[in-house]
């Protein structure tokens, strides 16, 4: 049988990574290992590399990992101090690192036909890593589950119940995966063009964790089948939090951020006119941070960062901020980086890539 | 027979060379960073007007023309098949491939909607889906398929470029000329008029003037598709990159990527001899609407090496596309061809990086264009 382009791809990056793999060493545990280290971000350089930054909790690089190539979202298990970086989509490749040096950094190739769409999310063991995935010629995106104490062996997938998953999640008691379908649908033989904007099919789904069972799906209603629902976040309440990006006219205002618990029904957050203005149709990244009740926004189109009551959904804080990327809950409010280079207030020589993932306990 | 480049043997110095000439303007003016322009909605008029009328609108216009032209060859060759009406056929065909080809690189607006890029072109067809219809259909012989009316509600691979590839040069094709008014003659030009109506659609929607003309024209807080102007000149400057990303992961990387595994039955159009004819169409539409727009007027003065190196470049590309053999399988065999596919792939690599982080980053955006295409 020959073998596909793709395959072709996936052995090119396999003996890319082995020889990176084998350059890496243990700067990366050890980076990671640092009790400074309280997040993490992938970034590009000036010279048009790629690589993970661990970042202390006033911005401060403290390390850098490089990846063969752009990284996106990032899973982290405080059970097992694993952190895994997700290429960007349409991907082939993620990357693991043992925050305790014991096991070696692991290259994960993305399946035949599969390709990994960006984010992922451990189980609350550490012991499964679940990612989002594309199954390109079905055109329907799946959740790949890896065993993290065996090598991130690929040892099954559920469906999402959507195209163009994009986030997800785990609740709290790792019995519900929540996938973000955003409804795009993408293609790798056409890049990453938008294929389906005048039939998208966005909504969240709740899948059963153990079986892969769907558990609750909610499809957006037929007026906002063009609002994307791509990232996701929890609250202390165990809500849903989630954000979207518009493809329909720009001159509309529809609603970009929402929440829902388990068994309920959706519900919009009405934003004041001028904040759905500043964010530009487009929110990047949500975080939530727990402990202060509080959901943070970014968009980089807006150039706009908000902050938002849990309880209420009220605005409390909306500042303009050039660029605006990734955000994590911090000790105080949010930690939140752009992409030409601040982070938490400092600035560095890097552009910061859309997501932080929090490596402390308040995160 | 294709001449020989001796010099292609230095393609990876050559962009080595291109790299430390690009640096040059960075060390004499140490420290500074080009003055990004003012993007606001007005400013960027100039630029999207040009873009538009004078790039966009020429090119779809000038597609129907040549499907137009495709469609009444292929219907007189049917008619009263001779080798002067196959020859007319072929240069139409030729025409038909190039302008698509120029036009192909807007992957965005019209052409995405109700799957018209599809239709027009469906590539690749890794599984063969749209080869296997295509034989059934030729099979059957089916009048309905032979419709062109009815063309538009079956299968986007029956009806597009690759149909009618597979109809005048796939195997069984010597027959078009045994008889008149065969079935896949018939069937053919059923498909080359259903790809002018397409191509009439989308000129038809560029040319309204209250239509997505003016939204691209006139940014602003009203308008539908882009609310200020660094919007409109972010997916400009999009068009540039997708286009050339796709020229190296589509087109050409799908049949050849050095030290892989060649496949040169799934280039695009290799029955027809035609793959380089529509690589350099595309590669030629990049450079006519970074010329046309005007897009250079936009970088800092100081700076003006950026644009002068994806000049460069684009003209380095363009001198090879056409020289690569049209027999695939000889241009991914032959040593001298292979060097040729590899100048091609490292400059559009090179390509790629200077539109998307040095003239992205001149005009503003940031760590470059498609850092800000977020997810």
């Amino acid at each position: 049988m020959r073998p596909t382009a793709r395959l072709d791809r996936r052995i090119f990056l396999r003996m890319a990574g082995a020889a990176w793999l084998a350059a890496l060493g243990p700067r990366a545990s050890f980076a990671l290992s640092r009790t400074d280290a309280v997040f993490a971000s992938g970034y590009m350089a000036r010279d048009g590399s790629f690589g993970i930054a661990v970042l202390a909790e006033d911005g401060a690089i403290i390390d850098r990992t490089p990846l063969p190539a752009r990284s996106h979202g990032m899973a982290f298990s405080p059970a097992t101090g694993h952190l895994v970086a997700f290429a960007r989509r349409p991907g082939t490749f993620a990357l693991a690192i043992d925050r305790s040096g014991k096991q070696e950094p692991v290259t994960i190739a993305a399946a035949e036909d599969r390709h990994f769409f960006g984010h992922g999310c451990f189980s609350p063991d550490g012991h499964l890593l679940y990612a989002s995935e594309n199954d390109f010629d079905a055109g329907r995106g799946v959740i790949g589950l890896y065993d993290a104490r065996n090598g991130y062996r690929r040892i099954g997938e559920y469906s999402t119940y959507g195209i163009g998953t994009h986030d997800l999640c785990v609740s709290d008691d790792g019995r519900l995966l929540i996938a973000a379908n955003g409804g795009i649908e993408t293609h790798p033989d056409f890049g990453r063009t938008k294929l389906n904007l005048d039939h998208m099919e966005p909504s969240l789904a709740l899948i059963d964790a153990a079986t892969g069972a769907l558990v609750e799906r909610h499809a957006l209603p037929a007026k906002l089948r063009q609002l994307s629902t791509r990232h996701i976040d929890l609250d202390a309440r165990g809500r849903i939090w989630f954000a979207c990006q518009y493809e329909g006219p720009r001159n509309d205002l529809p609603p970009l951020v929402g929440h829902f618990g388990t068994g309920e029904d959706i519900t919009f957050v009405s934003l004041p006119e001028q904040t759905t203005i500043g964010l530009a149709n487009y929110v990047g990244a949500i975080a939530v941070n727990r402990r202060e009740g509080l959901v943070g926004l970014t968009s980089p189109n807006g150039g706009r960062f908000v902050v938002l009551d849990a309880a209420t959904g009220r605005v409390l804080r909306e500042e303009s901020l050039a660029d605006a990327a990734g955000i994590a809950a911090a000790p105080h409010g949010f930690a939140v980086s752009s992409y030409d280079g601040r982070f938490a207030g400092r600035h560095a020589e890097v552009a910061f890539d859309q997501h932080i993932t929090g490596l402390a306990p308040h995160c | 027979m294709t001449r020989r480049y001796p010099f292609l043997r230095l393609a990876s110095l050559f962009v080595a060379g291109m790299v430390a000439f690009a640096a040059l303007p960075a060390l004499a003016q140490e420290g500074e960073a080009p003055v990004p322009p003012d993007l606001s909605d007005e400013s960027v008029v100039g630029v999207m007007t040009r873009a538009v009328d004078g790039f966009v609108r020429p090119g779809y216009q000038a597609f129907e023309t040549s499907a137009g032209t495709l469609a009444q060859a292929i219907t007189a060759f049917c008619k009263t098949p001779s080798q002067q009406a196959r020859e007319t056929v072929d240069a139409a065909f030729r025409q038909a491939v190039a302008d698509w080809g120029r036009i192909e690189i807007v992957r965005i607006g019209p052409v995405l909607d109700d799957n018209r890029f599809e239709r027009i072109l469906f590539y690749p067809d890794r599984k063969g889906t749209g080869l296997k219809q295509v034989q059934a259909l030729l099979q059957k012989e089916n009048e309905a398929d032979a419709d062109a009316a009815a063309m538009g509600s079956k299968s986007v691979a029956i009806q597009g470029f690759g149909a009618l590839e597979y109809a005048l040069y796939g195997t069984g094709a010597e027959r078009l000329s045994a008889k008149p008014d065969s079935f896949r003659c018939r069937y053919a030009a059923a498909v080359a008029s259903h790809i002018e109506a397409t191509a009439g659609a989308l000129a038809a929607a560029w040319d309204a003037p209250e239509g997505v003309q003016r939204d691209w024209k006139h940014p602003g807080p009203q308008n539908p598709v882009f609310r200020t102007g660094k919007e409109a000149i972010t997916a400009l400057l999009g068009i540039l990159v997708h286009g050339a990303e796709a020229v190296r992961d589509q087109r050409i990387e799908t049949f050849y990527r050095a030290g892989g595994i060649a496949r040169p039955r799934s280039a695009v159009f290799w029955r027809s001899g035609n793959t380089w004819t529509s690589i350099d169409a595309n590669i030629e539409g990049l450079q006519t609407l970074f010329d046309t727009s005007g897009m250079a007027d936009l970088v800092d003065p100081n700076f003006r090496s950026i644009t002068g190196n994806v000049d460069f470049v684009l003209k380095s590309l363009r001198r090879i596309a056409p020289t690569v053999d049209t027999d695939i399988d000889k241009a991914v065999s032959m040593p001298e061809e292979q060097r040729k596919i590899t100048f091609l792939l490292v400059n559009m690599r090179d390509l790629i990086l200077r539109l998307n982080t040095e003239y992205g980053g001149a005009i503003g955006l940031g760590a470059g264009f498609s850092f800000a295409d977020g997810d």
